[in-house]
């Protein structure tokens, strides 16, 4: 499943599950993807087009739920999630209505679209409301997987799916409902989500060249399942959480959460956005700004072998 | 019937009056102004509902928008039989089944409902299944004039027009007053039949507290030949039936108090004496 799109990935298993369910609606906020345009084609009625307007996404989106659809509403994922929050809020966490919110864009996905299309804060934003699932795609086989078992779900989910064409990291039989996978074992880990797993495993690579022994752990669902993850990083004696987000509240606190709830206390480096970073207007790559972040390989290889000396 | 009405909203105006009192709180002008549109469509036979049977699939949809008139619509339901009166007593108390907003637990209720602009999507999300699935239920949502100042509900608006949503029919509760002051010193809302005309929906004006004109217009929705949704703006008062409440900005929100109390309920008396 080489060179293919997470949200290509995810839609065209939807695509194939709604041709035998008519009860399966996607909803855009004026949102395309070459995937959809088959869906749209070949599914009129199954396909609604909302307009740039999110939380009438999401309130049309929750009305049809109710009335027995499997709904799910897409469009850049800042705009699914900061705009219409409050509909997210009431309709589907206090109320509890199931609908898969998809956005596109995760972390620094719209790479030269500048901070108002960065996704850098959704994870703190959405698991913040119970009831909520957030599934992080880190390749374009989970992203098929969770598309199937949205479907099912009683539960409303956030799918945070990558803008751009990332490698693929599990092979097609690979079980999802763990909630957290170990990519490669080590004696100390580095948990990680979303397109942050591909940088893992390179510093993990170079870490293991110098000598370390350095683990990958993907956390793909959120909340996280606790005892899933703690057998995962094992002994580790030290742990490093990887993120493309700001580190306040989003998936280093998550961890750092399940640690300490567990009693698992270790030492953990949080490598993430730094608060007093703030946004930012550097362009030229995504790598250019995971620089300016120093969340890159190279800055990711520096801060660990730090943190273990 | 409609005689009958009229002493029913009468009589749903006294048990709101009272509940919210006992309660020290609950909008009461908010709830006051809709009552006479609620009357007609839960017991004026314009909505098809069975209490008996709360979700009874081809019930016509219910959501109220303005969700602080839950003191109405609880009071209208319990009244039907959807849940016993006495529940009416513990409202916004403790062990008590509702509180000061609406929420979708409570039976016959359809969704949780305090933050505005939202039921109002929601409804034509509801309506946008019915067509789909080929489902004959009308889905009705009561909104507040203030209500109209959220962005979505433009949203909706322009969505359930162009989706030609003929099966939703939305009341607009114009009582004039948000909380600090009449909605024309805050911000005008008119000319709001020529903006609702605009965005595409047939617009229906009528007096919000007469029951011939309620009924005489949801009479005829199911028979309608438009495609196109349907609102319609009831000019009320906020308050209603309760003299020393209308017209008075910052009412919004509080259940009088001791004589203040005494002088909502002798006003409520008083209309009755004279209806």
């Amino acid at each position: 499943m080489n060179n293919i799109t997470q949200r290509d990935s995810f839609w065209n298993k939807i695509y194939d599950l709604a041709k035998e369910d008519k009860d399966i609606i996607v909803l855009s906020a004026d949102m395309g993807a070459p995937s959809l345009d088959k869906f749209r084609k070949d599914l009129p009625d199954q396909f609604v087009n909302v307009g740039i307007a999110e939380q009438n996404a999401i309130l049309i989106a929750s009305g049809l739920a109710k009335e027995g659809k499997r709904v799910f509403v897409y469009a850049i994922a800042p705009f699914i999630t900061f705009r219409c929050l409050e509909q997210i809020r009431v309709n589907n966490s206090m109320m509890k209505i199931s609908i898969t919110v998809v956005g596109v864009g995760a972390g620094f996905g719209y790479e030269d679209s500048g901070p108002t299309h960065h996704m850098i804060e959704d994870i703190a934003l959405m698991r913040s409301m119970p009831d909520l699932v957030v599934n992080s795609i880190s390749d374009s086989v989970m992203a098929a997987s969770v598309a199937e078992t949205s479907c099912q779900m009683t539960k409303a989910n956030y799918v945070r799916l990558d803008r751009l064409v990332l490698p693929v990291v599990y092979g097609q039989d690979e079980d999802f409902s763990k909630g957290v996978s170990i990519l490669k074992e080590g004696d100390v880990y580095i948990a990680t989500t979303g397109s942050m797993v591909h940088v893992a495993l390179q510093a993990a690579e170079q870490m293991s060249k110098n000598g370390h022994s350095v683990g990958v752990v993907d956390v793909y669902t959120i909340p996280i399942y606790e005892q899933n993850f703690i057998e995962a990083i094992g002994e580790s004696k030290k742990l490093i959480t990887l993120e493309e987000h700001f580190v306040s509240g989003g998936f280093s606190s998550a961890v750092c959460e399940v640690l300490q709830d567990n009693g698992v206390m270790i030492p953990v480096k949080r490598i993430g956005i730094a608060m007093d970073k703030g946004y930012c207007y550097a362009y030229g790559g995504r790598d250019i700004i995971r620089k300016h972040y120093g969340i890159d390989e190279n800055s990711v290889v520096e801060k660990i072998t730090e943190f273990l000396k | 019937m409609r005689q009958k009405l009229k002493k029913k909203a009468l009589e749903i105006r006294k048990h709101i009056l009272n509940m919210c009192i006992k309660a020290e709180t609950g909008h009461v002008t908010s709830s006051m102004s809709c009552v006479d549109i609620l009357v007609a469509l839960y017991q004026g036979c314009a909505m098809r509902h069975d209490p008996k049977n709360p979700d009874w699939s081809e019930r016509d949809r219910f959501i109220l928008s303005k969700g602080q008139a839950s003191p109405a619509l609880y009071t209208i339901l319990a009244d039907c039989g959807y849940f016993s009166m006495k529940d009416l007593d513990k409202f916004a108390q403790e062990n008590g089944k509702f509180g000061v907003h609406l929420q979708n637990d409570v039976p016959g209720v359809e969704i949780t409902c305090g933050s505005l602009g939202q039921g109002f999507g929601f409804a034509a999300g509801t309506a946008l299944a019915a067509k789909k699935n080929r489902d004959l239920f009308l889905t009705f949502t009561l909104l507040g004039d203030g209500e109209c100042y959220e962005g979505s509900i433009w949203e909706t608006a322009m969505f359930a027009s162009h989706n030609r949503l003929n099966n939703l029919v939305a009341i607009i509760d114009r009582n004039y007053l948000c909380v600090t002051d009449f909605t024309e010193n805050i911000v005008s809302l008119e000319p709001m039949d020529e903006r609702w005309r605009s965005f595409g929906w047939d617009v229906e004006c009528i007096d919000g507290h007469s029951i011939d004109q309620i009924l005489d217009v949801l009479e005829r929705v199911r028979s309608r030949r438009s495609t196109q949704p349907l609102v319609i703006i009831a000019d009320t008062v906020k308050g209603e039936g309760v003299e020393s409440f209308c017209y008075q900005p910052v009412c919004h929100g509080i259940a009088p108090k001791g004589d203040d109390a005494k002088k909502a309920l002798a006003d409520l008396e008083r209309r009755c004496s004279y209806e």
